[in-house]
């Protein structure tokens, strides 16, 4: 409890009552403590009229830095008409935090316009003084966070970075293209990382979770719906709503999303840290073509399967719908899945698993590209990563909309 | 440890690698200007400086990995092309690369690594492919651990199975990136005696990028060392030669540590 006061004390009476031990300090056999003040003794002695010798005794290291520092400094603060003479002679241990704490107390003294000396420096603290050179001291701002640049340079910066970004994309894609183009031409060359490997972590691996999701999103649709649709008494109407929406947009969309975080974000993670142990490097020099060897059969793999998952999202849909008019709508089964069938038209799912084939080839190309993006370490490839699903969604949610106008207006310029 | 070059008559010291006017760099300042070196055939050659002063700017640059801003390379008569423009395949088919960390494949087994250049070169049949790399893995002290993937095995390990995947074809010209980083002194002297053993059986001409002396000491004939504030070659010569009688204040200092 005692101790406990002290040190209040000490922290709200700095200004007044400072404790400037004017006794010499004893000389001790050891310094070591475990109350920090015992580790050190700073006693103060007036001189000449101008001059006051702190003697220092004891160590001065990381642990007591702090409570050192404090008393030199106020010290030197009331007695900030003289000039100092630290002896330093007594001094059992020093490392770099005495070193600094030195420096901040040449730098006071510095602005009281008075001389610091040390004086009786052991061989050991001079060995450790010498490598500090003050120049290391200068820049008290080396821990504060780097200036973030002024407004118009992010702009301008956001929109250099835009282009190159787009520049890269095309790229990339023009040599995806080639590189598979020229497997189909010759497809007994084909040298793939293995492709089956890859269909079944992008496509059997995510069945589980591709299913329980679309399921849980037809409950959630069909309860939505029967909420309304039971005002007018429009019950048989959830199947309609359900099959369609999902099969059209909210199956291929799910689907995709899913597959985005765990596929797209897997390539450019693999890819990624493939670049940063030179693994890439180390195909090229074997003449391979990292493209061709990476990138189309991750790109192949996830266009022949995302449709599939599509389907069984679309169908495990349906079956959550179904649940929910069972249970809450009072339709039954039967009922339910005549509807569907009288209302959902094959073209409305191949829709769905057309598009579903789009963003597979997305989502493969933009995971890829952006591990190829990668220069650097841990940081960077968790960039990489987290760009790959950011793009991705919203390379998905634009196709989307492109999809949807194409399904609007081109049938009636067909139709005339 | 004995030299290569003084016991190998039959080996004509020609030119093997042709550096000409070479100036590489990675966006505004190059890194290194106008070094031209030529590495004969069959000799152990060491390109020596200190930390960042370009030797492995200049070791890609030679391999193609790196497009030089000026200059040339020639490997064995044929004109090095950089491998963002398709490279050269009769040149890579003759070099070997052992990379700074190793980089074996990390989704594949020893044997699969070591395979790879392998199958994508020749049309072995399978069962000779696996003949060849169980002979290419025993010489590298690595018998047994042939279906280990690399994370389970230790950096010195790692690096001698890269070694085997880059000795695969018996190339002409093996290239080392650092090769004793992170091994301990007696894993690096071996590394360095497995070396000298490829040398002098196969004539292959290693070239050897580092900065460690004790290796150089033991295996190179040749060193040049590169500054990075002079931007190319400050000297040229054997080992020893740099060490005793180069007068260059960095290049004694660099020798003489």
């Amino acid at each position: 409890m005692g101790r406990l006061l002290d040190r209040l004390k000490l922290a709200f009476g700095k200004r007044k009552e400072i404790p400037i031990p004017r006794d010499v300090c004893a000389p001790r056999e050891s310094w070591d403590s475990t109350d920090l003040r015992e580790t050190f003794c700073i006693s103060v002695e007036n001189r000449t009229f101008d001059t006051i010798w702190v003697s220092l005794s004891g160590k001065m290291f990381m642990d007591n830095a702090d409570l050192v520092r404090e008393e030199l400094l106020a010290i030197i603060r009331t007695e900030s008409l003289k000039n100092v003479v630290m002896d330093m002679g007594q001094v059992a241990y020093l490392d770099s935090a005495g070193a600094a704490i030195l420096t901040d107390i040449y730098r006071k003294c510095k602005e009281l316009n008075n001389t610091v000396k040390l004086a009786n420096v052991p061989e050991r603290v001079t060995n450790l003084l010498e490598m500090v050179d003050l120049e290391h001291f200068k820049e008290s701002a080396i821990l504060k966070p780097r200036e973030a640049p002024g407004l118009l340079v992010q702009i301008g910066e956001g929109a250099e970075k835009l282009y190159a970004n787009a520049k890269d994309i095309v790229i990339f894609i023009g040599a995806v293209a080639q590189a598979m183009g020229q497997d189909l031409i010759r497809p007994r060359k084909i040298k793939w990382d293995r492709l089956w490997k890859l269909v079944e972590r992008a496509g059997a691996d995510g069945v589980p979770i591709v299913a329980a999701l679309s399921f849980l999103m037809g409950v959630i649709l069909a309860f939505q719906a029967a909420i309304q649709l039971r005002k007018f008494g429009g019950n048989i109407f959830v199947a309609d709503l359900v099959s369609v929406s999902i099969c059209l947009e909210m199956g291929p969309l799910l689907a995709g999303m899913i597959v985005t975080g765990r596929s797209g974000a897997a390539y450019a993670a693999q890819i990624g840290t493939m670049q940063v142990t030179e693994e890439i490097d180390a195909l090229r020099v074997m003449a391979i073509d990292p493209i061709n060897y990476l990138v189309a059969p991750r790109i192949l793999a996830v266009a022949l399967v995302l449709p599939c998952l599509t389907l069984m999202a679309d169908l495990m849909g349906i079956f959550g719908g179904c649940l929910v008019a069972a249970f809450s709508l009072d339709l039954t089964p039967t009922t339910y899945f005549n509807q569907v069938r009288k209302v959902l038209e094959v073209s409305d799912v191949m829709k769905g698993l057309g598009k579903s084939m789009v963003y597979g080839i997305e989502i493969a190309l933009i995971g890829c590209l952006r591990g190829f993006q990668v220069r650097g370490g841990a940081e960077s490839v968790g960039g990489a990563t987290t760009s790959a699903v950011v793009t991705s969604i919203f390379v998905l949610t634009v196709t989307n909309a492109v999809f949807s106008l194409l399904f609007h207006y081109v049938p009636k310029l067909w139709s005339g | 440890m004995e030299k290569s070059m003084a016991d190998k008559p039959d080996f004509e010291n020609v030119p093997i690698i042709s550096v000409k006017n070479l100036t590489v760099g990675y966006g505004d300042e190059p890194i290194i200007k106008n070094v031209s070196l030529e590495v004969l055939s069959g000799e152990v050659f060491a390109i020596m400086g200190r930390s960042g002063c370009g030797k492995t700017t200049l070791f890609k640059a030679i391999i193609g990995l790196l497009e030089p801003e000026e200059g040339e390379v020639f490997i064995d008569g044929d004109k090095v092309l950089p491998i963002t423009h398709g490279g050269a395949q009769p040149i890579l088919r003759k070099v070997g690369v052992l990379f700074q960390s190793g980089a074996l494949f990390s989704s594949m087994t020893l044997a699969e690594n070591v395979a790879f250049p392998i199958r994508q070169y020749t049309t072995l049949p399978e069962s000779t492919v696996g003949q060849l790399v169980g002979l290419k893995l025993s010489e590298v002290g690595l018998e047994g651990y042939e279906k280990l993937l690399p994370r389970e095995l230790s950096g010195g390990m790692q690096k001698r199975a890269a070694l085997a995947r880059a000795m695969a074809l018996d190339p002409k010209i093996l290239f080392f990136d650092e090769p004793s980083t992170g091994l301990d002194p007696l894993t690096s002297r071996e590394l360095d005696q497995t070396i000298v053993k490829i040398n002098q059986a196969l004539g292959t001409t290693i070239v050897l990028v580092t900065h460690e002396l004790e290796s150089v000491f033991r295996i190179a004939a040749r060193v040049i060392m590169i500054d990075g504030a002079e931007k190319g070659i400050i000297a040229e010569g054997s080992p020893e030669e740099l060490r005793d009688h180069n007068g260059d204040p960095r290049v004694k200092d660099f020798f003489n540590r």
